[in-house]
């Protein structure tokens, strides 16, 4: 049976962790709102750059190898997007655990199959598991930028465009809400203009016929394709930072609890022990004082 | 007309009405009045202006990238980044571009890195020719 003195110490220890799991909530909702925030800004970039390349591609009738579906994939390249840091809860082992299996089911079909992990988890991860990356990215403590993104979706695109790989796929979290976030994989390049996403927001063509282009049309197409691409990346990477903000947030949500749960518990205890004492004192002190009668 | 213009980060205008807008487009400077011929051009590193409507004073930005679309009553600008004068020190820019240029001269750099550095310096560039602006 724990003496008095650890069930105080151990009431104290608990107290403390309480509130470092506090503090980590209350950082973690402010970068999540942050994060959020970056979302929604995108948005109007993102609605307008694909409204005018369906637009443009669409009606021009442009084709350009980035749009161009291969028929047999053998060759993949895929995109591990993860956290630097862990106390997410299960964060970063769904994505690690999803590529895994990735790895398990395809490994035996695909002639080549490489990997880039953004983020440290992911990383420390598979190099546990003897996977060589192809390349990887972290220290991204910091807030992702535009730059960033675009930085890492040029080299994408570079070894997509060498016939290196015949397709990029990428592999994150998915941010829903702040306590809900869903592991999702997709087809980066080639860009693939069917998608729903871009159908959604083609209502007519409103180009006219005498419509001026500087460059061609096909030049334009090129550029803003790149440019989609640069954002779609810079989207999956906000939407991770997001997703991860929210998971911290739930994981320490849920460890302050449990700290309190713990903490009422040891009162619990140490109150009854500390009563068991005084009735056990009383009864050496009155039956001491029968005794000398 | 109303003019929009957003970039990833940010968004600056939407649907704001202005008179004039003088863009840096794929052929030279563009100036974008009411009326403009339909057009679709992609927009090179500099400085951009608009006058809002009613006001006799140009806005600034720099931009870096752009896709610049004139429909019948309106401006679309997409842009990969955009500088605000309020976002801008000089001393910053002016380390910036010392530095960007040292690294062009001393390391041998592939074509799209020398591509995207030399961007960078012109966007820096640019940045200190609109401090000048400020005062």
């Amino acid at each position: 049976m724990a003496s008095l003195k650890d069930i105080r110490a151990q009431i104290a220890s608990t107290k403390n962790t309480q509130q470092i799991t506090k503090a980590l909530k209350l950082v973690s909702a402010s970068k999540l709102r942050k994060a959020q925030n970056n979302i929604v800004n995108m948005r109007p970039y993102a609605l307008s750059l694909r409204r005018v390349i369906s637009d443009v591609a669409v009606t021009q009738k442009v084709a350009h190898p980035l749009m161009g579906q291969r028929k047999d994939v053998s060759k993949v390249l895929m995109v591990v997007l993860t956290s630097d840091r862990g106390l997410c809860g299960a964060f970063n082992t769904n994505i690690n655990k999803f590529a895994e299996k990735y790895i398990k089911e395809n490994k035996s079909r695909l002639e080549k199959l490489d990997f880039v992990f953004i983020g440290r988890k992911g990383l420390e991860y598979f190099q546990k598991r003897n996977v060589v990356p192809r390349e990887s990215i972290t220290a991204l403590d910091k807030d992702i930028s535009y730059n960033l993104a675009s930085q890492v979706a040029g080299r994408l695109l570079k070894y997509f465009l060498s016939g290196e790989y015949d397709e990029v796929r990428l592999v994150y979290n998915e941010f829903k809400s702040a306590i809900s976030q869903t592991v999702v994989c997709e087809t980066l390049l080639p860009i693939n203009l069917e998608l729903s996403s871009f159908n959604d927001e083609i209502n007519t063509a409103r180009f006219s016929k005498d419509l001026v282009f500087e460059p061609t049309p096909e030049a334009i197409v090129e550029q803003l394709l790149v440019k989609h691409f640069d954002l779609q990346v810079y989207r999956s990477m906000s939407e991770s930072v997001a997703a991860e903000h929210g998971a911290r947030m739930t994981a320490m949500e849920n460890a302050s609890n449990n700290a309190k749960e713990l903490i009422n518990k040891l009162t619990l205890t140490y109150n009854k022990l500390r009563q068991e004492k005084i009735t056990t004192e009383l009864i050496e002190i009155v039956s001491g004082a029968e005794a000398l009668k | 007309m109303k003019m929009t213009l957003v970039t990833p980060e940010k968004k600056i205008l939407t649907g704001a009405e202005v008179d004039s807008v003088l863009v840096p487009a794929y052929r030279g400077e563009l100036n974008i009045l009411d009326g403009h011929t339909p057009l679709v051009t992609t927009l090179d590193t500099g400085i951009m202006r608009w006058k809002l409507k009613g006001s006799d004073r140009f806005n600034y930005a720099v931009i870096s990238w752009g896709y610049c679309e004139v429909y019948p009553n309106g401006i679309d600008i997409l842009a990969e980044t955009a500088d605000l004068p309020e976002d801008i020190s000089q001393t910053e820019a002016q380390t910036f571009i010392e530095k960007a240029n040292k690294r062009l001269a001393s390391e041998s750099l592939s074509d799209s890195d020398y591509a995207d550095l030399s961007r960078m310096i012109k966007r820096g560039e640019a940045n200190l020719e609109i401090t000048k602006y400020k005062n």
